[in-house]
């Protein structure tokens, strides 16, 4: 079965600063992200995760490779009408719901405000209604609309972030650590009430998170980061259930699960980078199992193949 | 009998805010063994942090303790002390970081950026240990090599910018152990950090409580973590502790339809394609007063008297109490839900 690609990165590549105080926070980074799906990258901080995110919707400059929307190439100059298209489609849910929504405007502006940057002429009554929806939508009440952000808890001034989000009409949503900020009990709401979107609306995800937990429960296909590059990618239970990479081990490893047996007995993987050598013998993307890829030289890769057989 | 190093006595902390009163603490009763890893575990604004800031003296100026006591027996001479009657700063400095030590969430914001690494881990040294300079910069090298910072000599003289944040926390256990404290409270010693990080720092944790015969509280609300590290869990909610037990009690065998609650609700447990449970409602208003069980409420089992009256501990086993009527042998059964079977057998992995 051949699925739709909705989001095709080629080679990208984001550089900080330049000359000598060059940083290449992202090297290289290639992957597909189909219609309907979600997809999760999982890295620790200065991964370069949050800079592929931001690269995505045009935060930050790429500085090489191509990211591709729906067959159109999105990074560097673009028409303006493709640039309206884009912005339109592909929305971004941030960590911090209590940095990312603006202190002094109200909860209907706050939501409303990238409708009417689309859409000028927008009448009032006609832009009510689709703020009272988007309220609804995520679980709030019409009437918060004339409230401010502080009025709120930090599970719905996420949900705020969502609405604003949605009331676009998005097909493509970058979430960026949407639930680390949270409450436990809150989490689970909120990944709830994205999975319940995604049904609906049939909306593509982008999940960047640093807790493979969670990821498993949303996501359909992982790509493990790694100081810019990615190093394993597969189908998430099979990402789980089959690591190869040893960093991707270290990563499952040291996951604490509730669950204190498994915990007093666990063996902790630690990756260390110099285990790799390639300075004869390069790595490239190898495919380890079906569908299942990884970032290893000729004899690393002979080694990974054994692991599961 | 295991010695005990802190008995709470039905502790009730109250915060004055805009002329209301509002019951933080609501009647706490607990006890502390010498030696053990205690985790005490609820969501935001249940009452954690300020139950052990006021171990220490560090509440809001206006927050009070209104009822109860905290007595303290560790003291070198010996001597109970009730930590709730103890006024004044000066008596306080006795306590804080000699008997008592904190470690903070975020180890950006508690070092000091204008100071070396080593000064500030000596400062608590020259502070709370009777010995020279060149002793205490011979113990502050050993702390570091302790809380596994390589090359200590050179870091020593290094800043708080020139760590990454898993170093820094060890840098802030540094300066916790150095004071010799006999409770360590870590307040969300790892949210801040990576995984692989945190692991590192539990297992650090656990290290040192051996060498350095520490007892030690850890706030967090990751039950992961309290998996990995606790011998003892408390749950709280409302400020009060609903559920107390071994590690191995509160998750095999919890008995609070709050724990269960908690427990349902952790992304490690969910199935894919199926909503994963979330509590409903929000937490009670602790400015009015709590009428029966707090979480009445919120919980689909709730039996008409969790509304009237406030449940009393009921005991489980000798190590292990509850604070829900359903343990009252006049209750009906109610079958825990299916995820506490589904840990017990093991089954997330």
């Amino acid at each position: 079965m051949e699925r739709e690609v909705l989001l095709d990165v080629k080679d990208l590549q984001v550089n900080f600063g330049q000359h000598k105080k060059k940083f290449e926070a992202v090297k290289k980074v290639n992957f597909k992200i189909y219609k309907g799906e979600t997809f999760g990258l999982v890295g620790e901080s200065g991964s370069g995760k949050t800079t592929i995110g931001r690269a995505i919707m045009r935060i930050v400059p790429s500085s090489g490779g191509e990211i591709i929307y729906k067959g159109e190439k999105i990074n560097g100059k673009i028409s303006g009408e493709l640039d309206k298209k884009v912005i339109k489609e592909i929305q971004m849910i941030f960590q911090d719901p209590q940095a990312s929504l603006n202190e002094r405007a109200k909860v209907d502006y706050i939501i409303s405000e990238g409708l009417m940057n689309i859409n000028k002429g927008i009448s009032a009554a006609e832009r009510k209604k689709k703020v009272d929806q988007a309220l609804l939508d995520v679980g709030l009440l019409p009437e918060f609309a004339t409230r401010f952000p502080h009025e709120f808890s930090g599970g719905q001034r996420q949900r705020i972030g969502i609405a604003r989000a949605l009331i676009m009409n998005p097909e493509f949503i970058i979430a960026d650590e949407p639930i680390s900020a949270l409450d436990v009990s809150v989490r689970a709401q909120v990944l709830n009430l994205l999975a319940d979107m995604q049904k609906k609306r049939q909306i593509t995800y982008l999940f960047i998170a640093h807790d493979l937990s969670v990821m498993r429960f949303i996501t359909d296909r992982i790509a493990v980061i790694r100081k810019g590059e990615i190093v394993e990618m597969a189908e998430t239970e099979e990402l789980i259930t089959h690591p190869v990479h040893p960093y991707t081990r270290a990563l499952l490893s040291a996951i604490p699960m509730p669950d204190p047996k498994h915990e007093k007995e666990k063996k902790l993987l630690v990756y260390d980078p110099d285990m790799h050598d390639y300075s004869v013998n390069p790595p490239s993307w190898q495919e380890v199992r079906p569908e299942h890829y990884v970032l290893a030289n000729e004899k690393e890769f002979k080694e990974y193949k054994k692991l599961y057989y | 009998m295991r010695e005990h190093i802190l008995t709470v006595n039905d502790l009730e902390i109250q915060f004055k805010l805009r002329g209301k009163c509002l019951n933080a603490i609501r009647g706490v009763s607990m006890e502390m063994y010498k030696g053990e890893i205690l985790a005490i575990v609820g969501e935001s604004g249940s009452g954690k942090s300020v139950f052990t800031k006021s171990f220490m003296g560090l509440l809001e100026q206006n927050g009070h303790v209104a009822g109860g006591s905290v007595v303290y027996y560790g003291s070198d001479d010996g001597e109970e002390v009730d930590l709730t009657s103890i006024k004044k700063e000066k008596d306080w400095m006795k306590i804080r970081g000699r008997e008592i030590a904190m470690i903070m969430q975020d180890p950006m914001t508690s070092l000091n950026p204008l100071k070396t690494i080593g000064a500030q881990i000596m400062e608590a040294v020259l502070l709370h240990q009777k010995v020279g300079r060149g002793e205490a910069k011979a113990k502050t090298l050993e702390y570091l090599t302790d809380v596994g910072i390589q090359d200590p000599e050179v870091r020593f003289n290094q800043y708080p910018h020139e760590f990454s944040g898993g170093m820094r926390q060890r840098v802030v256990i540094a300066i916790a152990i150095a004071c010799k404290p006999k409770i360590l409270i870590c307040d969300e010693p790892t949210t801040a950090l990576d995984v692989t990080i945190q692991a590192q720092i539990l297992d650090l944790i656990k290290e040192l409580r051996h060498k350095y015969n520490l007892s030690v509280i850890l706030i967090t609300h990751d039950l992961g973590v309290v998996a990995n590290i606790a011998d003892r869990v408390a749950v709280m909610y409302a400020g009060d502790i609903i559920e107390i037990g071994t590690c191995e009690e509160i998750f095999y065998d919890s008995r609070h339809p709050y724990t269960w609650a908690l427990l349902s609700s952790l992304p490690q447990i969910g199935v894919k394609g199926t909503d994963l449970f979330s509590i409903a409602g929000t937490p009670p208003n602790l400015y009015a007063e709590v009428h029966g069980d707090a979480f009445a409420p919120r919980n689909p089992r709730a039996l008409k008297i969790d509304f009237v009256e406030r449940p009393p501990y009921f005991q489980v086993s000798p190590t292990h109490k509850a604070k829900t009527w359903l343990l009252d042998p006049r209750a009906p059964k109610v079958e825990p839900p299916s995820v506490v079977e589904k840990i017990r057998n093991g089954g997330l992995i």
